[in-house]
């Protein structure tokens, strides 16, 4: 009478979160093979990187894998943390023309850029540290956005032109050899992949953690987790820092797939297209966040070719659909129904049993 | 009052000594010309802000679609202006669908018959049929159309034949296979469907309360006991609906005369009436905005700020796919476009005569149009909504309920009216604000998101639910602009560099919102904004 798990013990319940995602991670990592031994290539020819159904199926994921990560960070500032902020995008550009910048005007190597990447995202996000403890709500989310569309400025800016490339976007960003996403398109792939999965672990572990229990607690009632003697400030820093480094990341993985880095992508429609895809997947939820860029991306591809010049249009009339009747996006109306099913098993397995008591 | 408003005063106190630094080196005529231009560009941020300040203060909803309403203001108006034949056209068929909304309360009689309301199934129904009537039914009227794609037809060689006095149309045209008399019934039946539908949803939801826990949907009220004071709702309203109908069917009739005496009206008159429409259309807008698609939302926040950012892209495309990508000009009417012998002109009483586009004030060239009218009406419509908000009624409950809106509904009033009406208002300064300022600016679909980035500086700078915050603001944002800009030519001698730095135009947006990040992390509620 005994559900199955409420037999498994405490270890393997502990793991059993990190099952689906790690079959998923197989199951992507073999795809490629799949996909060239369903359309007549042989799986040696992904290994060449021959073109054909197996190398599109692999940009398409990486471009989703990138917008999945950028839309994971969003979700652990605004879904876990309750931070309402507009100035997202500002995280996944400057990496992006970061990368961008130190690769092809500076010459620098891979590693060094990282690193840089690195030290520039923990600036990012003391910079909004610093308008933190000033600003709540709207106006945080006012000043934020105000500060990327600084950048998006700037960066189309005629002095900075030969630099970033103003208003055409950065353009021939030499990427390193090993991982030249034309040549090794399948490195490239298993690199996103295995950093996708990794970000995503570790937010896992991360809203699981003691602090992230905390940041859980803020979104739910700030001045409750003050009354607690927490110092909600830092919290919500450690939020800003992860989320920014892990964006960033995503703009370097964006900077050197993508062959034109455009000044869109730190736009007002950069932050509308990331909030679309938390929204999408639901928010709060981690799950969610992949799940919503891969639904956005897809449903750009298919709007742009069924509607052409309207495809933004039908994308915005999407949107504020969502926004009305499906506010608590996929993976949370799942959840929720989940919660209805779980009890109507129990009730039924009481009624089955005769031991229930209506 | 020294320390209470200490912070402020040392705040304005900097920002003047930055003021005069930057006026130092200019001659009086420099000086005097951008300050004159930032007033005009703060005039028109203003009517912005201000609407979106009185929303804010009231629903706490930040509607970043303010914007798209200041845009489709202006391509409305420009519309008017331009192209009235399409505008004469679009009455009838928008006439007949309001007459199905104007009866809007016969439903409820109709319905309280059946003795139960319908399942909120059929009000889905119902608007997904008045949307396949019209798609049916619209393309069968003939409506003179411009193109967006094709450039001979495109709302840039309008503007361009209108500038140069040699307006022509192209004959109305309809595309359907319907006659427009069927059409025109089909247009009629719509707007009945859609009012039907729209009160059983309407009735559906009617148990959401504004902020707080939803009540069960109301039964309506039975056949038999729908009092006097019921019917004669209705019957105003039966009458407004015939009326309606008539005037449909009138302007039907007299098309082409109405067209006729429209383009003889002149240029001046024209504009006036591009004012007002472009207002009107902006407030109705805004108000069926609120009260469809903001209004389930009040309860969520964040979900509400999202709803207006999707409206702001929806709006976009909407200006993209009607009118197209590229930027075109709106001319200015003949009031303020004189050129020729005395112009510019160098007294009032020489404009008087001359109409010139310029005026010479201290040796400084200024145009009339863009640097002197757009501050007038800035004035007027500060001190027209002051006197609303200080002296009326509804500018009692306005900003009552800025200070606490769940009180004032326990008194009795019935805020979501008011709530719907303050929007509207917002939305039509607004739109006054995007036909003001087409003529100077041009129009594009980016228009709506530059402006937007502006009112939202400038709220932030002032204080986002005070209204003389807004109106400070935006002065101190356009002040800004013009002067970066004017930097830009002269250039700021910077000591680590060897040329002066001279900002470029792209940069200048830029300024504005380090100066709002300034002013915010010195005080987080802006210059006049409530301390909590």
């Amino acid at each position: 009478m005994s559900l199955s798990a409420a037999t498994s013990s405490p270890r393997t319940r502990r793991w059993q979160p990190y099952l689906a995602p790690l079959g998923l991670f197989i199951g992507l990592a073999a795809l490629p093979f799949v996909v060239a031994l369903l359309s007549g290539q042989s799986p040696a020819g992904v290994l060449a990187n021959e073109a054909g159904s197996a190398k599109f199926i692999q940009g398409l994921l990486i471009e989703i894998m990138i917008l999945a990560i950028v839309a994971l960070s969003y979700d652990l500032v605004l879904g876990i943390t309750g931070l309402l902020s507009f100035g997202h995008a500002l995280f996944f550009a400057a990496g992006a023309y970061l990368t961008g910048v130190l690769l092809k005007s500076f010459g620098w190597s891979l590693g060094a850029t990282l690193g840089l990447v690195l030290v520039s995202a923990v600036l990012q996000a003391l910079l909004f540290g610093v308008v933190l403890p000033r600003v709540k709500g709207i106006t945080f989310a006012l000043v934020t956005l105000g500060l990327s569309e600084v950048f998006y400025i700037v960066v189309q800016s005629r002095e900075l032109g030969q630099y970033t490339g103003a208003d055409v976007g950065l353009q021939g960003v030499p990427p390193p050899d090993f991982l030249n996403p034309t040549s090794h398109r399948l490195t490239f792939y298993l690199v996103t992949l295995i950093f996708t999965f990794a970000v995503y672990l570790f937010y896992r572990l991360f809203v699981d953690s003691p602090t992230g229990r905390v940041c859980v607690a803020i979104r739910e009632n700030e001045n409750r987790a003050l009354m607690l003697g927490y110092n909600t400030f830092y919290f919500k820093l450690v939020v800003l820092v992860i989320a920014a480094i892990t964006a960033n990341l995503a703009g370097t993985l964006h900077a050197l797939y993508q062959p034109v880095i455009s000044p869109n992508i730190a736009s007002l429609n950069a932050m509308v297209d990331i909030l679309l895809m938390t929204l999408i997947g639901g928010l709060g939820t981690l799950t969610g966040a992949p799940i919503g860029a891969a639904i956005f991306r897809l449903l750009t591809f298919f709007l742009d070719r069924w509607f052409g010049e309207s495809a933004s249009f039908m994308l915005g009339v999407v949107y504020v659909a969502l926004v009305l009747f499906v506010p608590y996006g996929i993976v949370g109306t799942w959840q929720r129904r989940g919660f209805h099913l779980a009890a109507g098993r129990r009730w039924l397995l009481g009624l089955l049993t005769g031991r229930g008591d209506g | 009052m020294l320390r209470k408003y200490r912070l402020q005063l040392i705040t304005l106190a900097v920002l003047a000594v930055l003021f005069i630094m930057a006026i130092q080196g200019m001659s009086a005529k420099d000086g005097l010309t951008i300050v004159i231009r930032g007033l005009s560009v703060g005039a028109v941020t203003f009517l912005v802000a201000s609407g979106l300040s009185l929303i804010f203060g009231l629903m706490d909803v930040l509607n970043l679609a303010h914007g798209t309403l200041f845009m489709l203001g202006a391509y409305a108006g420009w519309t008017i202006y331009v192209r009235p034949d399409t505008v004469v056209d679009l009455i009838p068929p928008l006439a007949l669908l309001l007459v199905g909304l104007v009866l809007m309360p016969l439903w409820p009689v109709l319905l309280g018959r059946l003795g139960r309301m319908p399942a909120a199934v059929w009000g889905w129904l119902g608007l997904a049929m008045a949307g396949v009537l019209l798609l049916i039914s619209l393309p069968s009227i003939p409506i003179a159309a411009w193109s967006a794609r094709d450039y001979a037809q495109s709302p840039v060689s309008y503007a361009i034949m209108l500038s140069q006095g040699q307006l022509q149309f192209p004959p109305a045209e309809a595309t359907g296979p319907l006659s427009p008399a069927v059409a025109l019934g089909g247009v009629l039946l719509a707007g009945l469907v859609l009012g039907g539908s729209l009160t059983v949803l309407s009735q559906r939801h009617r148990g959401m309360r504004v902020r707080g826990q939803a009540t069960p949907p109301q039964s309506p009220p039975k056949g038999r006991r729908i009092s006097l004071s019921h019917w004669e709702r209705v019957g105003v309203r039966a009458t407004a609906a015939g009326l309606l109908l008539l005037a449909g069917l009138l302007v039907l009739a007299l098309n082409d005369n109405l067209t006729a005496w429209l383009l003889g009206l002149g240029t001046n008159w024209l504009f006036g009436l591009a004012l007002i429409g472009g207002t009107l259309t902006a407030a109705a807008l805004g108000g069926l905005m609120e009260m469809t698609l903001i209004r389930p939302l009040y309860d969520r926040p964040i979900y509400q700020l999202m709803m207006t950012l999707g409206l702001a892209v929806v709006g976009h495309e909407l200006v993209v796919a009607l009118w197209g990508r590229p930027e075109f000009t709106m001319p200015k009417p003949a009031l303020f476009n004189g050129v020729g012998d005395g112009c510019p002109a160098e007294s009032w009483a020489a404009w008087l005569e001359l109409h010139c586009s310029t005026i010479l004030v201290l040796g400084g060239r200024i145009r009339v149009y863009n640097e002197i009218f757009l501050i007038i009406v800035g004035l007027v419509v500060l001190v027209a909504v002051s006197l609303l908000l200080q002296r009326s009624r509804l500018g009692m409950i306005i900003r009552a309920g800025v200070q606490d809106s769940d009180m004032v509904e326990a008194l009795g009033i019935n805020v979501r009216r008011v709530f719907t009406l303050v929007f509207a208002l917002g939305a039509g300064l607004a739109g006054l604000g995007g036909v003001l300022a087409a003529p100077s600016i041009g129009l594009s679909p980016l228009m709506g998101e530059s402006v937007l980035l502006m009112a939202l500086i400038a709220l932030a700078i002032g204080g986002l639910t005070s209204f003389p915050g807004a109106a400070v603001g935006s002065v101190l944002v356009g002040l800004m602009e013009q002067f970066i800009i004017k930097y830009g030519q002269i250039g700021i001698p910077l000591p680590f560099l060897e040329e002066p730095f001279k900002p470029s135009p792209t940069l200048v947006p830029a300024s504005t919102v380090l100066l709002m990040v300034i002013i915010l992390l010195a005080m987080p509620q802006g210059l006049f904004g409530r301390t909590e």
